[in-house]
Formats: structure tokens, C-alpha cells, sequence
């Protein structure tokens, strides 16, 4: 078959899914080691201590997941615009550098190379590389978008998230005498990043899979994309208060924060119906299901992980409980599978066949992997919410000593390491068929790209609203 | 119904007014932070501390002001919890304290026989500063006081059991034994310890743990003759 990409600067998102792959991969062994020191088998200590290795797995979860929207974004825009990438040699030469600053700051935390924030661990000296290789990116991105044929919203949102993303980064760059204010402004880049910026990214990524895979009609799709994103900033961006309860700031943000992020959910409720009616509307036509499984599948794991398990904690009652407690690692964990590794995974699984002409998705692999994934990952969320719910009530409740507390938690840790096996099993089948759909294929762009419309995709079709 | 441009607007107002109402609320908390932090009393052992647990990432095992990683203790009222002399004799080597469980890395910087006498005992200074400093913060009540207590809530407090404790065991052993309703709670409450046990039983049982129940977490401090006799002294008041 042939590769139905329309622009052939596409191709460069298939390197930036490879690498997500590995970085994804990596992250998995990490959890592992930080799964088994849990359970009391701790034998890396010596060589890998728990700090290490939890910053070494976060990290990666944070790298892969921003290589997996720079894939998407060279995916997206082109298509977006109408025109080929801006200096694609460039984006080469940004993507090799993510990685060696990734390598890097990795390597970094194995000799006790770090700033110890969490999520911030990277030393300030690799923040600079790491804001010039984002500018990069930008650039290439926007000229794209200056110069292409039109300017849709999709693009423009995708744009605007991922600059705002860049931007975010710089208050977690300032360095503080006063650990409260390391505190206030490290959640600019935290919260208002998963729970901000970056819901515009994966907004614009759902809207722009969603008119390829159900054919809808973009101006509807994107009028809610703007609803959408619209309820995320008008509670994500006070909703920052539900982290400023207990950390030496005003008293008046428990209640600014507790309402405003009380009603965060609604964004990620919102962003579910609107997928499943979308897809509902379009009767699902599209030959590539699987990347329809992980796009709506995306849509419900964010509200169950993000919205509900969010809403959860959120309120300062609750929290005052829970603030640092196993029930924030049960959040954390369904809230960024669900919306961020699954929009990436969505956008790989529907990218892959149009990069390399292939249609692996029809096997069972590709599946399997979805399935396993997810009830792993369920199964995982459990475990946390088990070991969560029994710290807060024995050792912040009822008084106990905290390592007390743990050991006997021991063996729920056992059981979140068989969910973890679970998704790595998951994982492997995935990457196994990212590997079997092999390179993409060269296209000759001059007759391509007046084509329009992919094969695999269902061509558009305009809808009523 | 709602047209795109009427969406759009929607999305640009809203962001707008929360990002202006966000931005003015910040300027506001930022004012006001200082003084819920006593910034007038972060001396420099307090910046030096804070300096030592970022460069060591802390926050990748603890939490403090409830932020950062879960498996080990929330240290934010740690010094109230546990005293200055307990921290700064356990940092020298966390893993006599807590005997095969889980560690806590030993750093050199605290290890007198590694950086020196003079150094080890500044950043353990420094440290317990900075830690000491946090427990002072205003964080609208967090943590909160345990309140499903059965054990230690319904002991009365009776703090003239301390009374005549010898220094060692005040600093030490109180940090994780409670005397009198107060104390730490990693060990058993010692109060009618002396009805429980021998005095010869106890003497050998604090001189060396491991010797009289092999696998014990209590564990072994090198202490002379003398204060182990004012220990065990001590405990038949109890
Ligand atoms: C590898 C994980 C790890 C790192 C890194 C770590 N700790 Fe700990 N820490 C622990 C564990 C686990 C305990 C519980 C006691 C034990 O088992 O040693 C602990 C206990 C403590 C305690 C006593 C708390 C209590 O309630 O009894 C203090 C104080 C402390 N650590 C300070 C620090 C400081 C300061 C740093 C950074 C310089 C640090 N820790 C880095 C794991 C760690
Ligand atoms: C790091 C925490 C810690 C410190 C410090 C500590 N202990 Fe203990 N202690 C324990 C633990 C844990 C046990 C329970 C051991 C067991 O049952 O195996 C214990 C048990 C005991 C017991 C037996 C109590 C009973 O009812 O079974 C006595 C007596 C005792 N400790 C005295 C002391 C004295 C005296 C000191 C100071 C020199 C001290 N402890 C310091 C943790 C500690
Ligand atoms: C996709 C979106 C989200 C992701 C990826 C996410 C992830 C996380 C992570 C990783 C943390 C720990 C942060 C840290 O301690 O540094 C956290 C904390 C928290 N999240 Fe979310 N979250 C999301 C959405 C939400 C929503 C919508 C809500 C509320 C309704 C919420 C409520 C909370 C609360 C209250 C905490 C603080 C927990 C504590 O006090 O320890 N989150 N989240
Ligand atoms: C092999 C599978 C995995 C295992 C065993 C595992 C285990 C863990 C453990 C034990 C922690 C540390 C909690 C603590 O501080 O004690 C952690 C942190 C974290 N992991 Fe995983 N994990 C796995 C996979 C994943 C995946 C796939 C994601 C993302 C989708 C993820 C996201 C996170 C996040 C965001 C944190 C930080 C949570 C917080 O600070 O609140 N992990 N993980
Ligand atoms: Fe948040």
C-alpha cells in the first residue's frame, strides 16, 4: 500500500514516536525498581536510591509525553496548514538534542546532579538547553503556520498550548531562598501544566483526530474544542488555589481553590461526551478503529482519572487528610495515563499507518495492547487507592508511625506490581507493532499533496450541529 | 444555538478574567507569605539547610509541607515530633536507627569520621535549622492532629513523668517512646515498663537489642556505663 501521508516533512514523527517508545520503555523499569522498594525489596538502594529512581521515572514520563506532542504537532500542522515543515533539517537537529539533554539529565540524577523539586529536577544549567531546544520547536511550528495555506483553529489551539507550555516553564526556573515560594511557583509549572496548558494540547490533538476518524464536520468539532478549553481556564486557572490549602499561604485560597477546582471535572466530563457523541454522529466509519479506541478511550480514563479521582481529593476537607499521602500517587498515576499517555498513544496508533503505508492495526496485537494497558493501569489505581486510603486513616487519622504503616502496606505493593506487569505486557505488544509497521515509506510529495484527504481516514462530511 | 464565534469568545473571556483575577490574588499571597513564614527568622543555617535538601533532592523519598515523594516520613513538624538531638544522631547514621528497615541513604556530609568533625556537625545544624523553620510556618493547620486516636489521645498527659529522665533519654529514646502521654511512637510507651520487665533484663536489653532478641528494630546506642545506669534508674520510676 502506499503511504498516504500528504507532506513528506510528516516523516519526522515517526522518530519523535520511536523515541517516545524507548523514553516510555525506560520509564517502565524505573517503576519497577520504585514497585519493589515498596514492597521492601530494595537491593538497588545502594546504587539506584528511591529519590533516583523516582525522578528518573517521572522525568521520563514528562519527556516522553512532550516527545510524543512534538511528533504530534509535525504530524498535525503540516496537514493543518497545507504546506510542508519549516526547515525540517532543523527539527533533526531538535529532536537529537532532546534527547542528549534527556540523556543527560538523566545520567545527572544517578551522580546526585539535580535540584531537588519535584518534577523540576532538572539542573538550572540543562533548563537553558531545554528552552532553546523548545524554542526551537516553536519556531518551526509557527513558521509553519505563518506560512501555510490557512490557519484553522485546531492549529492555532495546538500552537497556543505549546507555547504556553514553553512560557510556564520559566517561573519553575527562578530560584528562592524561601521554600514556600519554591513551593507557590513550582505548581505554575506543575498544575497549570496538566491542568491548564496542556489540556489545550491534548484538546487540539482530540479535535484533530476526531474530524480524521469520524468525519465530522471541523466547524462543529471545533466550536466545542473552544467550549471545552474554555471551561478548562475558567476553573483550571484558579483552581491552582487547591495546592495553596497548606502551604504557607492565605487561608481565603481554601475556598478559591476548593470551589474552582471542584468544578475542573466539568472540562474532563465535557471533553468525554463530546468525543463519544462525535464519534456517536460519525458512525464510526473509519477503517483504523484501534486509534478510535485509544481517542475515545482517552476521552473516559481523563474524567475517571484526572476528573473523578481529582474531585476526590480536591476539596480542603479531604485534603487536609490525604495532602502527601499514597491517594495523590492513585490520582497522578490514572490522571496521566488517561489523558496524556493516551492521547499520544492515540496519536501514534493513528499516525502509524499513514506514515509507513501499513495497516498493522488490524491484528491482534494491537488490541490486546489497549486492553491490557488499561486494565493494568486500572488494576494499578486500585493498589494506590488500597495503600492510599489505608495510610490516611492509620497513620494520619489514627496516629501510627508512618514506616509502621508502610510495612504492613507491603503486600498491597505486591499487588500493584502485578497490575504493573500487566501493563508492561500491554506496552510490549504495543511497541512490538509500532516495530512491525517498520520505517515510513519516502513519498514524492508533488503528487501527493494536492490529493488531499488519506485513504485510511473517512473523507469529510458536513454535519449539522 | 452557540456559534463557533460565540465559543471563541467565551474561551477568550473566561481566560481572561481568571488569569487577571489569578494574577492579582498572586500579587496579593506573595505579600503576604513572609510573614506566615517567618521569613524574619530564616537565618542563614536555615537558607544553608534549605541549600542541602534541594541539591540532595530530600523531596524524592519525603514529603514536607506535604509535597514531594511517599515513602518516607512527612517531615514538617519532624523536630517537634521527634527533637533536635534524636534528628541530628540519626542523620549521622539513619540505618542504626531503624535496623533492616526501610533506608534512608547515609550521606557523607553528616558523617563526621568522612567531612570532619566541625563540617558534619554544621550541616546537621544547618539542616535541623531549616527543618525547624518549616515546622514554624503557618500552613492553615496542616498537619492535622490525629483524630481516630484510641491509645495515646484517651493516656492522660502527664508531664511530670519526664521528670529526672536523664539527658539521654530525653533526647534519645524519647523520640520514639512516649513517657507520660507524650513521645515519639515508633517503639512501645515505657510507662509500667518496670512492672513488665527485670531491671538486669533491661540493662542487657538497652546495652545491645540485637543480643537479647535478634531482628528487634529497637535499636543499639553506644552509651557509658553511667548514663546507662541513670537509664535504667530511670525506667523503675515508671
Ligand atoms: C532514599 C530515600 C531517602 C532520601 C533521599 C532521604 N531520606 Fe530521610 N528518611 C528516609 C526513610 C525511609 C526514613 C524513615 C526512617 C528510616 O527507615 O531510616 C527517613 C527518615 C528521615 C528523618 C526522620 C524522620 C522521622 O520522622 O523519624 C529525617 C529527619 C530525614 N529522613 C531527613 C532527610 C534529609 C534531610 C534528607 C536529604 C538530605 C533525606 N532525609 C533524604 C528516606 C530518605
Ligand atoms: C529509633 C527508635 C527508637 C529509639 C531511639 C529507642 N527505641 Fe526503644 N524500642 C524501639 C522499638 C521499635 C522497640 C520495640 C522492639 C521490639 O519489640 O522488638 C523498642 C523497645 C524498647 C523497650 C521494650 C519495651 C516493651 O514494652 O517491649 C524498651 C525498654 C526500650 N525500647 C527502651 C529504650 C531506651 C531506654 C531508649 C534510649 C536509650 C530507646 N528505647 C530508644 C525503638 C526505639
Ligand atoms: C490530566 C490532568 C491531571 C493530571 C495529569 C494530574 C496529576 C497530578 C499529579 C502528578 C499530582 C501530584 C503533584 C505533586 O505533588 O507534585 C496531582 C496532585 C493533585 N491533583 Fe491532579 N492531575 C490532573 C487533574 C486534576 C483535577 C481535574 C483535579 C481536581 C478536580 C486534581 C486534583 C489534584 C489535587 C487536589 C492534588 C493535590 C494532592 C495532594 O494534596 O497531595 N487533579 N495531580
Ligand atoms: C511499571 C509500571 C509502574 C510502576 C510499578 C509505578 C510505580 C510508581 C511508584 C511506586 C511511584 C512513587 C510513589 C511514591 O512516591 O512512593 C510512582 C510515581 C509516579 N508514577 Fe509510576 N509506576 C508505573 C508506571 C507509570 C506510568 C505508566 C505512569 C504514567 C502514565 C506513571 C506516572 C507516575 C507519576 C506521575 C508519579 C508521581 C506521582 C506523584 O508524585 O504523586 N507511572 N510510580
Ligand atoms: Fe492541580
Amino acid at each position: 500500500m502506499q503511504p498516504t501521508i500528504q507532506y513528506k516533512t510528516q516523516k519526522i514523527a515517526y522518530w519523535f514516536f520511536a523515541a517516545c517508545m524507548l523514553l516510555f520503555a525506560l520509564q517502565l523499569i524505573y517503576g519497577f525498581i520504585l514497585g519493589f522498594a515498596r514492597m521492601g525489596y530494595d537491593g538497588l538502594h545502594e546504587w539506584i536510591p528511591f529519590n533516583v529512581a523516582r525522578a528518573t521515572h517521572t522525568n521520563l514520563l514528562v519527556v516522553w509525553l512532550l516527545t510524543g506532542f512534538m511528533g504530534a504537532a509535525y504530524f498535525i500542522i503540516p496537514e493543518e496548514s497545507e504546506r510542508e515543515l519549516w526547515m525540517p533539517k532543523l527539527a533533526w537537529v531538535q529532536l537529537v538534542s532532546l534527547l542528549l539533554v534527556g540523556v543527560v539529565a538523566i545520567v545527572g540524577y544517578h551522580v546526585n546532579w539535580w535540584e531537588g523539586r519535584k518534577f523540576l529536577e532538572i539542573p538550572r544549567e540543562l533548563d537553558w538547553l531545554v528552552v532553546v531546544n523548545v524554542l526551537t520547536f516553536l519556531l518551526i511550528i509557527f513558521m509553519t503556520i505563518w506560512k501555510g495555506k490557512r490557519k484553522t483553529t485546531t492549529a492555532m489551539v495546538l500552537f497556543f498550548g505549546l507555547l504556553s507550555a514553553a512560557l510556564l516553564y520559566l517561573p519553575g526556573m527562578i530560584t528562592f531562598e524561601n521554600l514556600t515560594f519554591d513551593s507557590f511557583f513550582r505548581w505554575w509549572v506543575v498544575h497549570l501544566w496538566v491542568e491548564g496548558v496542556w489540556e489545550l494540547i491534548m484538546g487540539a490533538i482530540l479535535s484533530f483526530l476526531l474530524i480524521k476518524l469520524t468525519g465530522i464536520d471541523r466547524e462543529v468539532i471545533e466550536k466545542w474544542l473552544y467550549v471545552i478549553v474554555g471551561f478548562t481556564f475558567l476553573s483550571g486557572i484558579l483552581g491552582t488555589g487547591h495546592h495553596y490549602y497548606f502551604t504557607g499561604t492565605p487561608r481565603y485560597w481554601l475556598m478559591i481553590g476548593g470551589i474552582f477546582s471542584a468544578l475542573e471535572p466539568l472540562a474532563f466530563l465535557g471533553m468525554a461526551i463530546y468525543a463519544l457523541a462525535m464519534a456517536r454522529r460519525g458512525g464510526r466509519k473509519a477503517p483504523n478503529r484501534i486509534a478510535l479506541m485509544w481517542t475515545l478511550g482517552c476521552a473516559v480514563m481523563s474524567f475517571v482519572g484526572a476528573g473523578f479521582l481529582g474531585f476526590a481529593h480536591t476539596l480542603p476537607q479531604v485534603n487536609i487528610w490525604t495532602h502527601g499521602t499514597l491517594v495523590t500517587a492513585m490520582h497522578g498515576h490514572l490522571a496521566f495515563w488517561g489523558a496524556y499517555a493516551m492521547i499520544v498513544l492515540a496519536m501514534i496508533s493513528y499516525a502509524m499507518p499513514e506514515l509507513t503505508g501499513r495497516s498493522m492495526f488490524k491484528g491482534w496485537k494491537a488490541e490486546w495492547a489497549f486492553w491490557t494497558t488499561n486494565i493494568g493501569m486500572l488494576g494499578m489505581t486500585g493498589a494506590f487507592a488500597v495503600m492510599g486510603v489505608a495510610q490516611v486513616y492509620l497513620e494520619r487519622k489514627g496516629g501510627m508511625d508512618f514506616l509502621e504503616v508502610q510495612e504492613s502496606l507491603e503486600v498491597h505493593a505486591f499487588g500493584l506490581v502485578l497490575a504493573a506487569a500487566l501493563l508492561t505486557l500491554g506496552v510490549v505488544l504495543f511497541i512490538k507493532n509500532f516495530l512491525e509497521y517498520g520505517l515510513p515509506v519516502e513519498v514524492d510529495s508533488s503528487s501527493n499533496s494536492s490529493g488531499g484527504g488519506s485513504v485510511l481516514a473517512t473523507p469529510q462530511r458536513p454535519q449539522e450541529d | 444555538m452557540l456559534t463557533k464565534s460565540q465559543a471563541k469568545a467565551f474561551f477568550l473571556g473566561g481566560t481572561a478574567l481568571c488569569g487577571v483575577a489569578f494574577l492579582l490574588l498572586t500579587l496579593d499571597t506573595l505579600a503576604q507569605m513572609p510573614a506566615r513564614s517567618n521569613q524574619d527568622a530564616m537565618s542563614e543555617e536555615v537558607v544553608r539547610g534549605h541549600m542541602i535538601w534541594n541539591k540532595n533532592n530530600c523531596m524524592g523519598c519525603h514529603t514536607i509541607l506535604g509535597e514531594g515523594a511517599y515513602y518516607a516520613p512527612e517531615l514538617t513538624q519532624v523536630v517537634e515530633r521527634r527533637g533536635k538531638e534524636w534528628i541530628a544522631a540519626f542523620l549521622e547514621d539513619p540505618e542504626s536507627f531503624y535496623p533492616g528497615r526501610r533506608k534512608m541513604i547515609k550521606y557523607d556530609f553528616y558523617d563526621p569520621a568522612i567531612v570532619g568533625a566541625e563540617e558534619a556537625a554544621r550541616n546537621k545544624a544547618d539542616t535541623i535549622a531549616f527543618l525547624e523553620w518549616v515546622g514554624n510556618i503557618d500552613t492553615n493547620g496542616f498537619p492535622a492532629e490525629p483524630d481516630l486516636v484510641q491509645g495515646a489521645a484517651t493516656q492522660e498527659i502527664d508531664p511530670t513523668k519526664l521528670e529526672g529522665a536523664p539527658e539521654m533519654f530525653r533526647n534519645i529514646c524519647f523520640g520514639c517512646h512516649q513517657v507520660g502521654g507524650q513521645g515519639g511512637n515508633v517503639g512501645p510507651a515505657l510507662d509500667g515498663v518496670s512492672e513488665r520487665f527485670e531491671e538486669d533484663y533491661l540493662r542487657q536489653w538497652i546495652a545491645d537489642p540485637q543480643a537479647v532478641k535478634p531482628g528487634t528494630t529497637m535499636p543499639k546506642f553506644p552509651m557509658d556505663e553511667a548514663t546507662l545506669d541513670a537509664i535504667v534508674q530511670y525506667l523503675q520510676t515508671l
